[in-house]
């Protein structure tokens, strides 16, 4: 009993103490939260280009609180629309801009662009088109791209010495990827499994959080064989026809000769364990990979040129306004402060990160730094052609799953790539039958 | 001793030493891998004991976030539920073990139907009591949905059950109250039934992930296991910094559990009774 | 003493004082709102009026974001029992659960009984046993899912040693759902062990002396003593099994992501994707009623079936 009461007061002291520590520095200046998910690696960069905005706007604290990227944040976003406790900025995903928007949680971007302390039109058509059609729904800007990502070719320059391939020229057609994926996937102990693997072919459960990133990797593909997502109309989606056959079938024939199935789905580990030869990725990994690899000679290559043409995907993290804020201004500050190509140039040298817009290209220091890192300069000549799976403004993310689903058919399947497409193009259709378009 | 006998306990130690090697196993390797460094990590076949202990992994997990406040916010919230659910939890199995009253086993029931609604559907009504309470990012919101549960009442209900009433018939009649003689009499007589969900509890606070993530914004307010989110993004596991948080989370409660074991297994259960 | 929810008459001591015992039982409805008010005030809040909006939410569509919530009756169980994934989904939850259940109950009585008695290094052993119960769910499936790895496991190297060929424990419908099974097994068994431990001290010791007098065996002590003065023990953890078994979910959404081709996809896994990812709570909420009908049958079925078994009065 005694002992109880004494842990009880304890417990109280610690509230009391620990309650107060979370109430200091406040001060007079603005604070406006910002919600985002970098990853831990990242984290530095991000807390540099924090204190040179406070450095610069000495009045607007910006308070950023991370929250675990995926489900954790839609599940943080809508709790807080819901609640009336949203942030003043968060990163959101594309997948879910729809719910947002009718929702009206987000504000039009317009709402700032077009007022006082907008942005001209050229500076508007500097950013990359891409960027722009993943930042809006209905063809209205809802947030806009604070970096930008690709896809590009990791692979190990040794593996590729090894089998007498020269390591400068990593493959450049479908036919060459083929190719060297065999040449370049042993069995070392001659037990009858691959111990090294040419290429990797990214196959995740559909059903899973992986599902996204799969297709996301598979779009590259599409376009390259000159097949497209969804009509301009929007009505009807193109992923089944010839050209998207001959991408499925490009994954599945690889998937299977190297019999994928058998092999971890965890790539870059397996690359860095010289595992895996070469491996779709994005410029996120290279801070990582810098450290990680240092004793790998490795590189970044395009990704090869497909049947039609040079292809790869855009991506990044996009920036909403809440309109639960009672800061808007100084989230805008923040906002169109973030996108300046000088803040776009510090910003991708310390995260590594690519800028989202072309005008950054002309800064001296900043083609100094590409020249020096080949790898970022890689990604960053890739914006170029760089595509956006949009717009897909109605049920995307039923047909993320339908094309996951699909995908997963034909390789970890026994499902013919056209069967497989068709059912998913099918599906989709009919749901893309429902709307009520206005 | 007879051979057959000696024998038959040879064999009992064996199959229960080696059950215990294969359940603590995963643990092992755990721990084993948040001492390698990651070169280590990816060899195959797998090395067994680290080539050097790598404590860097540990220094580097703890430098990344200040695992110091989340270790005191998760203590501070598992320690007042735990306290405040047992409180809770003997009150109502007692009145349900040992009362008599209009609607106790439709009220059991419906306790009982409680549980087998999953967490997912009803967090976000749940988070709007707690914002119309305005307890957002507080421990209030962390600790008062945790101060009953349908499983510890359940639970205790149960142990309550297996005690006979011998004992509190005698406290009646000398004039003992209702609640005297829970205190005094069925609390004691179920400490390792108590401990037991002691320990229940204060593992479940203190591994909860996602009513932590809903509830929480500020870094001040975050938990350990949110901390650890910070490890395993969507796209990739840092295996090495995992690990090592996870082992560092992991090794309280065990600590916990090993010390006061001799309280949910040699408790004093029923000793009155023998005769 | 009753397993299961007992009848309500009490046992009737004759030495009792009647008229005492009257009185007694007069006031026993008030002493039970004084017992119960704390957990009910808690619990009626905190839980019980979320688990009846979630019946509310049940027969509307929401996505959560907006403040409109429709009403469409029936649509949203319509929908899911005429939807053929609701029946795969719903068959692989059965086989995870009836697979797990029984295992690790029969597991756990096995070492919680062992343990019990002499042997050497006991604490060590019940902490080891205990300790997956401890990691947590996310930091567990980590672990597993390093160890089952087809390129880096060690599952795959150790069978290798005793001359087993390497198992796809993650591209494989059958396999995946054995390594479920197999990480639920070892999460759970440490948990009931220790509540039959519990169970176990309030075995008194007269019972077994007694049967030793009659000359009873070890097997048959074990069967006619043992098991059935478990029986609320073993009711608790049956029900909790059930129901956790039935909503498991964690270890689904960190180890095989409901793959390969939903073959482990669960229940709980189900509904959470139509409420996270297809922004559908009202389904999501219809699919959880469904489970807790699942549930709810199996638990009367099993009072029902503790019931009958046969009591022992101390």
């Amino acid at each position: 009993m005694k002992r109880t009461v004494v842990l009880m007061m304890m417990l109280l002291l610690l509230w009391q103490s620990a309650c107060q520590k979370g109430e200091q520095d406040r001060g007079s200046r603005t604070t406006v939260v910002f919600w985002h998910s970098f990853v831990s690696s990242t984290i530095p960069a991000f807390n540099k280009l924090l204190q040179r905005f406070e450095d610069e706007h000495p009045d607007i604290h910006i308070k950023a609180q991370y929250i675990p990227s995926g489900d954790a944040l839609i599940q943080k976003l809508i709790t807080a629309i819901q609640s009336n406790t949203a942030p003043d900025i968060s990163w959101i995903h594309a997948d879910y801009l729809e719910d947002l928007v009718t929702a009206d949680a987000i504000y039009k971007m317009d709402a700032f662009i077009q007022g006082e302390n907008g942005l001209s039109e050229e500076e508007m058509s500097d950013i990359y088109p891409s960027l722009k059609q993943l930042s809006s729904w209905r063809g209205t800007l809802y947030s806009l791209p604070m970096e930008a990502t690709n896809l590009g070719l990791l692979y190990n320059k040794d593996h590729f010495r090894q089998a007498k391939l020269d390591p400068e020229k990593p493959p450049a057609t479908w036919q060459e990827l083929k190719d060297y994926a065999l040449k370049l996937t042993l069995d070392k102990d001659e037990d009858g499994t691959f111990d090294q693997l040419g290429f990797f072919v990214p196959i995740y459960p559909a059903s899973g959080p992986l599902n996204g990133w799969m297709v996301w990797q598979w779009f590259p593909y599409l376009w390259q064989a000159g097949g497209h997502v969804i009509n301009p109309e929007q009505t009807r989606v193109l992923y089944n026809e010839p050209p998207g056959v001959k991408a499925l079938t490009l994954w599945r024939d690889i998937y299977k000769a190297l019999n994928l199935k058998t092999f971890t789905t965890d790539y870059d580990i397996a690359f860095a364990a010289g595992r895996v030869s070469m491996a779709m990725d994005g410029p996120w990994n290279l801070p990582r990979f810098n450290k990680m690899l240092k004793n790998m000679d490795w590189a970044i290559a395009p990704l090869p040129q497909g049947p039609e043409m040079k292809a790869t995907v855009a991506g990044g993290e996009y920036l909403a306004i809440f309109k639960q804020t009672e800061v808007p201004d100084a989230a805008w500050t923040f906002v169109k402060w973030v996108i300046q190509p000088e803040i776009q140039a510090f910003w991708s040298i310390e995260s590594g990160y690519l800028p989202i817009r072309s005008k950054v290209l002309e800064i001296p220091a900043y083609v100094t730094y590409l020249d020096e890192n080949p790898n970022l300069k890689t990604y960053v000549l890739q914006l170029e052609h760089s595509k956006a799976p949009r717009p897909f403004d109605y049920y995307n993310m039923e047909n993320t799953r339908a094309m996951a689903q699909a995908i997963e058919k034909a390789t970890l399947g026994d499902v013919d790539p056209k069967a497989a497409l068709d059912e998913a193009a099918v599906k989709i259709n009919k749901l893309l039958k429902t709307v009520e378009r206005n | 001793m007879k051979p057959l006998k000696s024998l038959k306990i040879v064999s009992i130690h064996i199959f229960i030493y080696a059950g215990a090697l294969l359940t603590v196993a995963p643990f092992l390797w755990m721990v084993l891998t948040s001492l390698k460094g990651l070169g280590e990590i990816l060899a195959y076949p797998p090395t067994f004991l680290p080539e050097t202990f790598h404590f860097g992994n540990y220094v580097e997990a703890f430098r990344t976030a200040s695992f110091g406040r989340y270790y005191l916010n998760t203590f501070i919230v598992a320690v007042s539920c735990t306290l405040g659910q047992l409180m809770t939890c003997s009150m109502a199995a007692f009145a349900f073990a040992r009362l008599r009253f209009w609607g106790r086993d439709a009220l059991f029931l419906l306790f009982l139907g409680t549980m087998m609604i999953p967490g997912q559907v009803t967090m976000i009504p749940t988070f709007i009591i707690l914002y119309w309470l305005g307890w957002i990012d507080t421990y209030w919101a962390l600790v008062v949905p945790g101060l009953a549960s349908a499983f510890g009442t359940f639970l205790l209900r149960q142990f309550f059950l297996t005690i006979p009433r011998e004992l509190e018939d005698a406290a009646y009649i000398d004039g003992c109250s209702r609640f005297g003689v829970l205190w005094r009499i069925i609390l004691p007589l179920s400490r390792p039934a108590l401990a037991t969900l002691a320990i229940f509890i204060f593992m479940y606070f203190f591994n909860d992930f996602l009513w932590p993530l809903i509830v929480v914004n500020s870094e001040e307010m975050r938990t350990v296991q949110l901390g650890l989110a910070v490890f395993r993004d969507r796209y990739l596991t840092q295996w090495d910094l995992l690990m090592a948080g996870s082992v560092t989370a992991t090794l309280p409660i065990l600590l916990v559990f090993f010390v006061a074991q001799k309280y949910f297994i040699k408790g004093i259960t029923l000793s009155g009774l023998k005769d | 003493m009753q397993s299961g929810i007992p009848p309500t008459k009490m046992d009737t001591s004759k030495q009792r004082n009647r008229r005492q015992k009257i009185r007694f039982y007069r006031r026993e409805g008030m002493s039970a709102i004084f017992f119960l008010s704390p957990t009910m005030l808690v619990f009626s809040v905190f839980i019980l009026f979320p688990v009846l909006f979630s019946f509310y939410l049940s027969f509307h569509s929401w996505n959560m974001f907006s403040s409109e919530r429709t009403f469409v009756g029936l649509e949203n169980y319509h929908h899911m029992i005429t939807n053929p994934e609701f029946w795969q989904v719903l068959k692989n939850t059965a086989i995870y659960t009836f697979a797990t259940v029984p295992l690790s109950i029969a597991l756990a009585l096995a070492v919680a009984f062992f343990l019990n008695k002499k042997i050497i290094g006991k604490k060590l052993l019940r902490t080891a046993y205990f300790t997956p119960v401890i990691v947590s769910a996310v930091a567990a499936a980590v672990i597993w899912r390093w160890i089952y790895d087809p390129s880096f496991g060690l599952l795959n190297y150790a069978l290798g040693l005793i001359g087993i060929a390497p198992i796809n424990w993650i591209n494989d419908a059958t396999a995946a759902m054995a390594a479920l099974i197999i990480m639920g097994v070892w999460k759970s068994l440490g948990f009931n062990m220790v509540l039959y431990l519990a169970g176990l001290q309030g075995i008194p010791e007269h019972y077994y002396e007694a049967a030793d007098i009659d000359g009873a065996g070890g097997w048959l002590k074990f069967w006619r003593i043992t098991v059935p003065l478990l029986g609320p023990t073993t009711f608790f953890i049956t029900v909790m099994s059930v129901i956790t078994s039935f909503q498991v979910f964690d270890i689904v959404y960190v180890l095989t992501h409901g793959g390969p081709m939903g073959a482990t996809k669960v229940l709980v896994f189900y509904l959470y994707e139509h409420a996270f990812k297809f922004f559908n709570m009202g389904y999501a909420s219809a699919a959880a009623y469904v489970l807790f009908a699942i549930i709810f049958i199996f638990t009367l079925l099993q009072i029902r079936y503790g019931r009958s078994k046969v009591h022992y009065t101390v």
